[in-house]
């Protein structure tokens, strides 16, 4: 999917977030949002979703403004926490994931992308007698598993512990390198794992670079 | 004693009737239950069981104004009116939670008092006050073929709407700020699923009695959350609980002469109570015998 941003400004009351951004992603981009806390990044997750309203004209999913986007079905997000989640009533991992999906989810991409991440054996455990770590995994498993043509991701491995992150971004890199288009917000200690192709620098004083991923960088990775 | 309740229910049909409308709404009345309770709108039930007394009072008050046939349709049957004004009372519900987007329980205060108020003028100038006693806490040894008919109906387009809607409706009711991601157009599906349970709470009106009727939507599935192991399992779990205690109410109504509502709930509460103690004693014995293992 291709992300036209254009001078995309953003205020929470008189508080300005985001201040005149643009930038363009081809299909099948990889980006990476880095920047310390308080600098705009969820933010600008949350007018790419739609949940912070934005003016018409500032942002684009293959050209259709985002606020007459029919496409959300094609969009994977997967949120930093996950709390609104409703945990007491009695719900399976393996319920979670097929009432979620309306399309028929193929039983052999559920069950490969649960032992991907490494969390096959809780399929019919009770998702409010999961670890954080274990829930998240479920959660990016639910966001991936009808081949979204967008995924975005906010610090999605903020609740993993670091045994079991390496799970994710060897299901992240594969999703790129199958043609999904990938915004993700991460800490720096991972960015050497994830094989992305650009990166947004966001800065407090609400400056931003946008660049590609630099030869060094990927030298550095290998 | 059981004996005699067992051949009266087939073969007098005051208690047939009882029978069937007391079955099919411990179906759908747990079913519908089971998603009041994920998406938090227990109070709901109870506002709009208040808002459809408004329905049959209209309607009684019409009956002692109007002349002809007309009286005795609105007098034999009031709920006609009960359905109409329990889904206008699901839309001022609806109306009223968008405007105090962030305090959304002034809805139900707002429309359960104008309801009660409208309800208590409209009977009290009617002057069939009596009537009061049986919609309040349920009659369902008085019910008639024809609200029969309309609970079957009402059960008919629940099983239509779980049948054909049942994922959307699950995974809504789970996740509601993610209902755009599965294609699901959150407001509609509001609307729809507040006309669907305004129908299911007025067609329970006459059975279950206004200050019941959420208690018959609730306490079984209240009680099943506790021992259920998945959405499916709580649910027919619910199920269950709930058409047991319809069967004992009645039994309850009918030997002992207890209103059926207060009967049926009562059972409900009872075995919420067994369901909890039942459950306490199980994971006691299960920490006595594996004491390393930590409790739940």
């Amino acid at each position: 999917m291709q992300i036209d941003i254009n001078n995309l400004s953003f205020a929470y009351g008189h508080k300005l977030v985001l201040d005149k951004l643009s930038l363009t992603l081809n299909p099948g981009s990889f980006l990476v949002i880095r920047g310390k806390n308080g600098t705009g990044k969820s933010t600008l997750i949350k007018c790419l979703l739609g949940i912070n309203l934005v003016k018409n004209g500032m942002i684009f999913f293959d050209h259709n403004d985002v606020n007459n986007f029919k496409g959300w079905t094609t969009v994977g997000y997967v949120s930093q926490v996950i709390d609104e989640f409703n945990y007491e009533f009695p719900l399976t991992v393996n319920e979670l994931l097929s009432i979620t999906k309306l399309r028929k989810v193929k039983e052999n991409r559920k069950l490969k992308l649960l032992d991907q991440m490494g969390i096959l054996e809780i399929l019919n455990e009770n998702i409010g007698s999961l670890s954080g770590g274990q829930l998240q995994r479920v959660f990016i498993v639910k966001s991936i598993l009808n081949h979204p043509s967008l995924l975005i991701l906010d610090e999605p491995t903020a609740s993993i512990d670091k045994n079991n992150v390496e799970y994710f971004y060897e299901t992240v890199n594969q999703l790129h390198s199958e043609g999904t288009t990938i915004i993700l917000i991460t800490h720096d200690e991972y960015l050497d794992c994830y094989n992305y192709s650009h990166v947004l620098q966001m800065n407090p004083d609400l400056s931003y670079a946008f660049r590609k991923r630099t030869a060094t960088e990927e030298k550095e990775a290998e | 004693m059981f004996l005699s309740f067992f051949s009266d229910l087939i073969e007098q049909e005051f208690m047939l009737r009882a029978l069937i409308s007391g079955l099919i709404l411990g179906v759908i009345a747990p079913l519908i239950g089971s998603i009041v309770v994920i998406r938090r709108l227990s109070f709901i039930a109870d506002t709009l069981g208040h808002f459809s007394l408004v329905g049959i009072s209209v309607s009684l008050f019409l009956s002692v104004t109007v002349p002809g046939t007309l009286s005795v349709i609105l007098s034999e049957n009031p709920l006609y009116f009960g359905i109409t004004l329990s889904v206008l009372g699901g839309l001022l519900i609806e109306f009223f939670r968008r405007y105090y987007k962030n305090y959304k329980e002034i809805s139900m205060v707002i429309v359960m008092s104008m309801g009660t108020a409208l309800s208590a003028i409209f009977l009290s100038v009617s002057g069939k006050t009596g009537t009061l006693y049986n919609y309040m806490f349920g009659s369902i040894l008085t019910i008639s073929w024809d609200s029969v008919i309309m609970i079957g109906i009402a059960a008919i387009l629940v099983f239509f709407l779980f049948a054909f809607f049942g994922r959307q409706i699950i995974s809504v009711s789970f996740d509601e700020n993610n209902a755009k991601f599965l294609g699901v157009n959150r407001g509609l599906f509001q609307i729809i699923f507040i006309i669907m349970l305004s129908l299911v709470v007025s067609v329970m009106l006459e059975s279950a009695g206004v200050l019941l009727i959420s208690s018959m939507m609730i306490i079984p599935i209240a009680a099943s959350m506790k021992i259920g192991w998945s959405y499916r399992s709580t649910t027919a779990i619910a199920i269950v609980f709930s058409e047991l205690s319809v069967i004992i109410g009645l039994w309850a109504s009918y030997s002992i002469h207890l209103p059926s509502g207060a009967a049926i709930v009562s059972v409900n509460v009872i075995i919420l109570v067994l369901v909890a103690l039942i459950r306490r004693v199980v994971l006691k014995r299960n920490i006595a015998k594996h004491p390393t293992e930590p409790m739940e």
